[in-house]
């Protein structure tokens, strides 16, 4: 018996001391991303593309010595999913988290990165993520603000559209996007007929469509997400509405043109260029990368936002010599020759957010594919 | 008054779609006092088979005789699988005190959600253009071609229910099942066979309603089950659960209201007041509107 017990210590200690070895030589990346529900479309996508950068640094030889290794936690795009999933990654001892997709999940999982020093990239829009001083967080897209006053630039100056509908679901994103562009049509001296709100989800949309009819608006500006989008389009088709639809940057999805079938035609979608036209030599090898790997386009630009944004902190580590999260920040935070990436130069404000922001208009044709109608 | 009439075109499409799918869960609970919380995810499932009909049994082919093999196909495959949650899930448990029943229902309902997230995955589908974007404008009321379609199939279907429930031997054997299991049984009625009929009628009838939803909206996720379950079982609720003309009733006064709210009042708040005004009439008639004042069994 005692011979057992004194064996079974022994295996005990080998497997803790093998285990600690093994962690030891990793360094791990979460990837905290809706996997399944309405966006599972754009979760898959950050989790491949990170995936695909995870094993290309790892044949090259890890960073610093160290092999990546991915943890990837679905958060459904939620706030409660997100916060679950916030714990978990940092008890599974992650340095950085790739994610999420919604400003929403975003945002309810910050203060859990900032209270245990964990760096979190995520594209999320809305503008209050880099308004909480936080230093773990960086936005690796652009914020509301400036997508809203090129979208009311746009409306009011260049297409001179006299009563305009703002309309959004209740999501941190869409609500903060659709209330900056009111503003910004305001202080361009634009006429805001209705501003309304769908629920997300809901699908059922005719009501809240035939009450904006009655408005008679030569526009409908949506800031909300594609999977309501396409929907929205077509039943606003159905009602015999014909008012311009512009969609905001989370309608830039494959499945829009889907979901809104023949009545995609003419609608409008304003973001940052599509992955297809992004002229970066590093763009072009990993998107072809990416589509020999998956044997599809990547979703949207935005999993490929979120790959510059690790990118940018596997940059910093490597040029601090050290794994430490804070100097990786403070080296972001204090950049002056950005990092070229696949969507651009990327570097970063004092505050997390990503400097710069080019959006254009993209029309929908006939065959479902974009024409670029309008760049800034 | 343009907007009025809109308003009401709509609340009867979606509300027509919530009474096909409420007539699921009143005629289970009219013979079994059992709430079906699977019927839900039965629905969305049908989206998902009428998705696999259409893309392989027909080759994606948009024709009209497309469209009837896969509601025939479709409701079909679901009357089938109605059947076998019965003997699966229900059956043994008939004797059962009724919380296992609940139980088991729940447990079924998620066993099926998860089904469809594993065979057709987590994201998104889009179901095809089936019928064609057509619209007609009435004087500034426009309804489309398929709101037509699915207005008009909906009431056939349950004008045809009323007539086989009330007119028909079987439906006298359904209705006597209903009232007294053991009694009917006495009679010479095989309530197992009444029990898998009902199944039967009202997973085909939950079926056309998936399919609908999958025609009207387009988009189909493996949870969306849940919400049109929810709807519906309130509905048959509203209209008198276990009574087939309240739950067709209860279906379209639940989709008027919600276009009327979402129209006059605010499309923010449109589920909850909706939901006010449903608490208001069981505060009034708490059996239902249609609902018999019958006394609790002891």
């Amino acid at each position: 018996m005692k011979k057992m017990l004194k064996s079974l210590f022994v295996v005990c200690v080998a497997v803790v001391m093998t285990s600690t070895l093994a962690s030891a030589e990793t360094l791990k990346v979460g990837v905290q991303a809706p996997i399944t529900g309405s966006y599972a479309n754009e979760g898959q996508g950050i989790d491949n593309g990170t995936r695909l950068l995870a094993s290309q640094i790892n044949a090259a030889g890890g960073v610093m010595g160290r092999q990546i290794e991915v943890i990837t936690c679905d958060d459904q795009g939620t706030a409660m999913a997100s916060a679950i999933c916030a714990r978990e990654l940092v008890n599974r001892g992650v340095k950085m988290v790739i994610g999420s997709y919604t400003s929403t999940a975003a945002e309810a999982a910050q203060k859990i990165y900032y209270d245990a020093g964990v760096l979190q990239t995520s594209d999320g829009t809305a503008d209050n993520l880099t308004e909480k001083g936080y230093w773990t967080f960086l936005r690796n897209s652009f914020p509301n603000s400036a997508e809203a006053e090129f979208a009311a630039d746009y409306m009011v100056n260049v297409k001179k559209y006299k009563r305009i509908v703002v309309l959004s679901d209740f999501s941190t994103y869409a609500d903060g996007l659709a209330n900056a562009t009111e503003a910004a049509i305001k202080k361009h001296g634009g006429n805001v007929v209705s501003r309304d709100k769908i629920k997300a989800d809901s699908q059922n949309f005719t009501p809240v469509l035939t009450n904006i009819k009655s408005k008679n608006p030569d526009v409908i500006f949506f800031a909300g997400y594609y999977s309501d989008g396409g929907q929205l389009r077509s039943q606003q088709k159905a009602l015999g509405l014909n008012a311009d639809f512009i969609g905001g940057d989370a309608n830039d999805n494959p499945d829009f043109v889907k979901l809104a079938g023949s009545a995609a035609q003419g609608a409008y979608i304003i973001n940052v260029p599509s992955p297809d036209v992004l002229p970066y030599p590093i763009a072009k090898s990993f998107i072809s990368d990416y589509q020999t790997r998956y044997g599809e386009m990547p979703p949207s630009i935005w999993g490929l936002m979120n790959i510059d944004g690790m990118r940018a902190i596997i940059h910093a580590m490597e040029q601090n010599n050290s794994f430490d999260t804070r100097q990786a920040a403070d080296y972001l935070h204090n950049m002056e020759e950005p990092l070229p990436g696949i969507t651009g130069p990327i570097a970063f404000e004092k505050d997390g957010n990503r400097k710069g922001g080019a959006y254009v208009v993209k029309k929908i044709q006939a065959d479902g594919s974009y024409s670029h109608e309008y760049v800034q | 008054m343009d907007i009025f009439l809109q308003q009401l075109a709509n609340g009867l499409t979606i509300g027509s779609i919530f009474a096909l799918v409420a007539l699921g869960y009143t005629m289970v609970y009219g013979v079994m006092r059992l709430i079906n919380f699977a019927h839900g995810d039965m629905v969305a499932a049908s989206a998902f088979v009428g998705l696999t009909v259409y893309t392989q049994v027909m080759g994606q082919a948009t024709s009209l005789f497309s469209v009837i093999v896969i509601f025939l196909l479709t409701a079909s495959v679901m009357a089938c699988v109605g059947v076998l949650l019965e003997r699966l899930a229900y059956r043994p448990l008939r004797d059962a005190p009724r919380l296992s029943a609940v139980v088991s229902a729940l447990g079924a309902s998620l066993v099926i959600q998860n089904g469809i997230m594993l065979i057709w995955g987590p994201r998104m589908q889009i179901f095809p253009e089936l019928v064609p974007q057509v619209y007609w404008d009435l004087g500034g009321v426009v309804i489309s071609l398929i709101q037509v379609i699915i207005l008009a199939l909906s009431l056939v279907l349950m004008v045809g229910l009323y007539l086989f429930i009330e007119k028909t031997r079987m439906g006298a054997a359904v209705r006597a099942s209903s009232i007294d299991q053991d009694a009917a049984r006495l009679m010479g009625i095989n309530v197992n066979s009444v029990i898998a009929l009902i199944f039967i009628i009202g997973s085909s009838l939950g079926a056309i309603g998936g399919l609908f939803i999958g025609m009207y909206y387009r988009g189909i996720t493996f949870n969306m089950g849940w919400q049109y379950g929810l709807y519906a079982f309130i509905a048959a609720i509203i209209g008198g659960i276990g009574n087939i003309p309240g739950a067709m009733m209860g279906g379209m006064l639940l989709g008027l209201f919600n276009a009327f709210i979402a129209g006059y009042i605010s499309s923010t708040w449109a589920d909850a007041f909706t939901f006010i005004l449903l608490i208001l009439i069981l505060i009034v008639r708490p059996t239902g509107i249609l609902g018999e004042r019958v006394a609790e069994k002891v």
